[in-house]
């Protein structure tokens, strides 16, 4: 690790930017070059998903690039206002859809502000280890697909190895590999299953492997180092103007983690844990930073497991749940960045108005600012550490 | 061969090609959303490998691909594409529709932008209903699709006597086996 | 059908957020008339009501004096009961008698839509919701892209969503949508057609289940 100040690396990286383009441009007068417009997706094996960015270039550098977002538009904020509370969380999931869990979790606690109901103990640290798993099983396959686009295939068929695991955890315990649709307004639908907290601390132990067998495999290939290392540099002023969140903003410098600096009912006050920072802002500070949080994730899976209290997993709450007039505000730190809902409700069945604020939103709405003056084979590099999922940005 | 001009085809010869021809697909994935994650499962982990039953997952362009495998949500402004890059692939073709998203527009079928199921753009031949389906279902549904290509007339479609296979109903997985 | 009776609010004497208060003062002194109400749940969230013809210059107050320098969203809320109730209207039959009357939310509010946004203060760890009512007969406000570059794409997806315009945005298209896309979709007037086609066979039975004497869930709900 490196300790340049972004300033640094961000003046460095556009001197080598406007060097090259001088170096190239004599060449461009002489041949009489035009740029050319190149499409890439939407349908394209380096996004994940739908997303479509069109780039122009003055031969291989990019001059105007502009995402075209859309292709997964499903109307979520249109459909949450004829849909009942339930059936709302259970619509949510498949936002986000690698760490679904966790997408229901903002929803449910900003309805249970709304009705002032608090989940019982066992139900919030249950929420909290269903949480860090769901990050888990995201930033896994985060990693593996980081290799994929990078050109290192293998690590993929890890991921998709080791995440198994964690789906089956979550499988035996809420039934669903994705799309748990396990949390309930006061409370989860209903408790673990036995053994299934030994079962867990050993698939704890696979992962750190996992994480190590990644460390070793792409973090130490000087390949992967190269092609990351100084690409991408997003100071932190830009980040926060953009509202980038998660491990993009950490890896900007800015110490900003919204388990550890917001008050939640979550169980996240009773365990040790550290937020990972990297002052360098590039793409490798990016990616380094998930893989430290995936292995810190396991660690407080851990923690947790050991302490669950007991009692029951729901609060009383009326079989019809029809949530006071109000308005609540509540995010949480999502495996993506910072997820949050603004639940506008009318004491009806269901939300008036839901916001959904989620987090690729913001991080490739930085897109057209920092691919200007970036190589080709950079761009795919540089989204691939932004790290976005089409139902997150279209919603 | 001038039985195949006249659009006849001796039965051993059929199955001589429906046998090679089913056990050597290349799918093109045409995954959108959590389906495609799912697909991904079922093709490139190691425990719901589809490559031993000879389907091969990464053709590199839809001109190479037998099968195409539609998971995930379709939207209306997808929609284009999705009926550009069918066209683009070579008969004979077939179509899995995966997810209950792209069979009839699932969780969302209310929504304003969402396209409700697939088949309203291309002919799809199989159906796997879930949401998203386990990567045992998907498999099934290419099993499913194997036993159906094996019956299949070849010199029916060589007549152009439509695209689907015998021009039978397109079959839904979990909906029972068919001869 | 009883809820759970909501806690009573600490009396505001006994509870001072001071950062949050210091927040409004702050507003006060540079907006003056430009801030119209404000709501705040001590040591929980805070809700600011501002004019839309200080909307620009609000952006700019909490982002350089507040030191809310963190843009977390922008979008808008219509208030407008819905015409077509949760869309479970049996289309055969006369639409029933709807109360349309709007009630705005925290905050208050005098108009139809309103814009509203979050900003962040990442040091002292706290947001402000920010809202500001616009006209309903070609509704439109001032760009924060000069406050908050992020706010482009919001605004984007704000314009298409409802029709605000945003005065001084470099590049209003859609966001989402085709461009050949008629209407904007989040207003409570746009209609969801697959709802209208037929009636909606799923709807919610809110009568007790046989068996359920009152509405108390410790009946059902069993503790470990």
């Amino acid at each position: 690790m490196t300790d340049v100040k972004v300033n640094d690396m961000a003046d460095r990286q556009k001197l080598s930017y406007i060097a090259a383009q001088a170096a190239d441009a004599r060449l461009n007068v002489e041949l009489e070059t035009e740029g050319m417009t190149l499409n890439i997706g939407p349908q394209h094996p380096a996004t994940h998903g739908t997303l479509r960015i069109i780039v122009r270039l003055d031969g291989e550098q990019v001059i105007w690039a502009e995402p075209g977002a859309g292709y997964m538009h499903r109307g979520y904020e249109k459909l949450t206002e004829v849909r009942t509370f339930p059936q709302v969380t259970a619509l949510v999931n498949r936002i986000d859809w690698l760490g679904s869990f966790a997408n229901e979790v903002p929803f449910i606690l900003a309805a249970e502000k709304l009705m002032d109901v608090e989940a019982p103990p066992r139900a919030q640290w249950i929420r909290t280890i269903l949480f860090e798993l769901s990050r888990i099983a995201n930033v896994s396959l985060f990693l593996g697909d980081l290799g994929v686009q990078l050109g290192a295939i293998t690590p993929v068929f890890m991921a998709f190895r080791d995440r198994e695991y964690v789906l089956n955890l979550i499988e035996s315990a809420t039934g669903g590999r994705f799309h748990p649709n396990f949390d309930r307004i006061g409370g989860l639908k209903e408790d673990l299953p036995a053994g299934w907290i030994t079962e867990t601390k050993q698939v704890m132990k696979k992962l750190r492997n996992f994480c190590d067998e990644i460390d070793d495999l792409l973090f130490g290939n000087e390949i992967f180092q190269s092609r990351l290392r100084g690409i991408g540099v997003i100071p932190p002023e830009v980040a926060k103007q953009y509202g980038l969140s998660g491990a993009n903003l950490r890896a900007s410098g800015v110490d900003w983690d919204l388990r550890r600096d917001q008050k939640l009912p979550l169980a996240y006050d009773k365990v040790d844990f550290k937020v990972w920072t990297h002052p360098d802002g590039d793409s490798f500070a990016r990616c380094w930073i998930r893989l430290q949080e995936t292995r810190e994730a396991t660690k407080i899976v851990d923690q947790l497991l050991d302490g669950i209290p007991s009692g029951s997993v729901m609060a009383k709450v009326p079989r019809i749940i029809k949530v006071p007039e109000g308005e609540a505000w509540v995010s949480t730190e999502n495996p993506l960045g910072e997820m949050g809902y603004y639940v506008v409700s009318k004491g009806d069945l269901g939300p008036f108005r839901v916001k959904i604020r989620s987090a690729s939103f913001n991080n490739i709405s930085i897109v057209p600012w920092v691919l200007r003056g970036v190589y080709v084979p950079d761009i795919i590099s540089i989204l691939a550490s932004l790290y976005f999922i089409l139902g997150d940005i279209d919603r | 061969m001038g039985l195949v001009d006249r659009g006849r085809l001796p039965a051993p010869l059929t199955t001589l090609f429906n046998l090679g021809r089913s056990y050597s697909l290349w799918v093109y994935q045409w995954g959108l959303a959590c389906c495609a994650i799912e697909m991904g499962a079922a093709f490139g982990s190691p425990r719901y490998d589809v490559m031993r039953l000879g389907v091969i997952p990464l053709p590199a362009s839809p001109r190479q691909a037998d099968l195409v495998v539609i998971s995930g949500t379709v939207t209306d402004k997808m929609a284009p594409s999705v009926k550009r890059l069918y066209e683009q692939m070579p008969e004979p073709k077939y179509v899995i529709s995966m997810g209950s998203c792209a069979n009839c527009g699932g969780p969302y079928w209310d929504s304003y932008s969402v396209t409700k199921g697939v088949d309203q753009i291309i002919p799809v031949d199989i159906y796997v209903p879930g949401c998203p389906p386990r990567p045992e279902a998907l498999l099934e549904g290419i099993v499913l699709l194997q036993q159906r290509i094996k019956n299949e007339d070849m010199g029916a479609r060589w007549r152009g006597e439509g695209t689907r296979a015998r021009n039978a109903e397109p079959i839904v997985v979990g909906g029972g086996p068919i001869e | 059908m009883s809820d759970t009776p909501p806690q009573p609010e600490p009396t505001p004497e006994l509870v001072h957020d001071t950062v949050r208060e210091g927040v409004v003062s702050a507003l006060r002194a540079a907006l003056g008339d430009g801030l119209i109400d404000s709501v705040i749940k001590p040591n929980d969230d805070m809700w600011v009501r501002v004019s839309a013809d200080v909307w620009q210059q609000t952006g700019r107050v909490l982002r350089d004096t507040v030191g809310c320098d963190y843009f977390c969203f922008l979008s808008a809320i219509d208030w407008l009961p819905s015409p077509y109730g949760r869309g479970e209207d049996d289309p055969t039959e006369p639409p029933p008698e709807r109360d349309n009357t709007i009630k705005q939310g925290y905050a208050g509010g005098e108009t139809r839509m309103q814009v509203f946004a979050r900003v962040t203060n990442l040091s002292q760890h706290f947001g402000v919701t920010i809202k500001a009512d616009v006209a309903d007969v070609e509704p439109c406000v001032d760009s924060w892209v000069t406050v908050y570059a992020g706010a482009n794409w919001h605004e984007r997806e704000c314009h298409e969503m409802f029709g605000i315009d945003f005065r001084g945005h470099p590049d209003l298209r859609n966001m989402y949508l085709p461009t050949d896309f008629e209407g904007h979709p989040l207003r409570k007037d746009f209609p969801l057609l697959a709802r209208m086609v037929k009636p909606w066979p799923g709807i919610v039975d809110v009568e007790l289940l046989p068996g359920d004497d009152t509405d108390d869930p410790a009946a059902e709900a069993e503790p470990t």
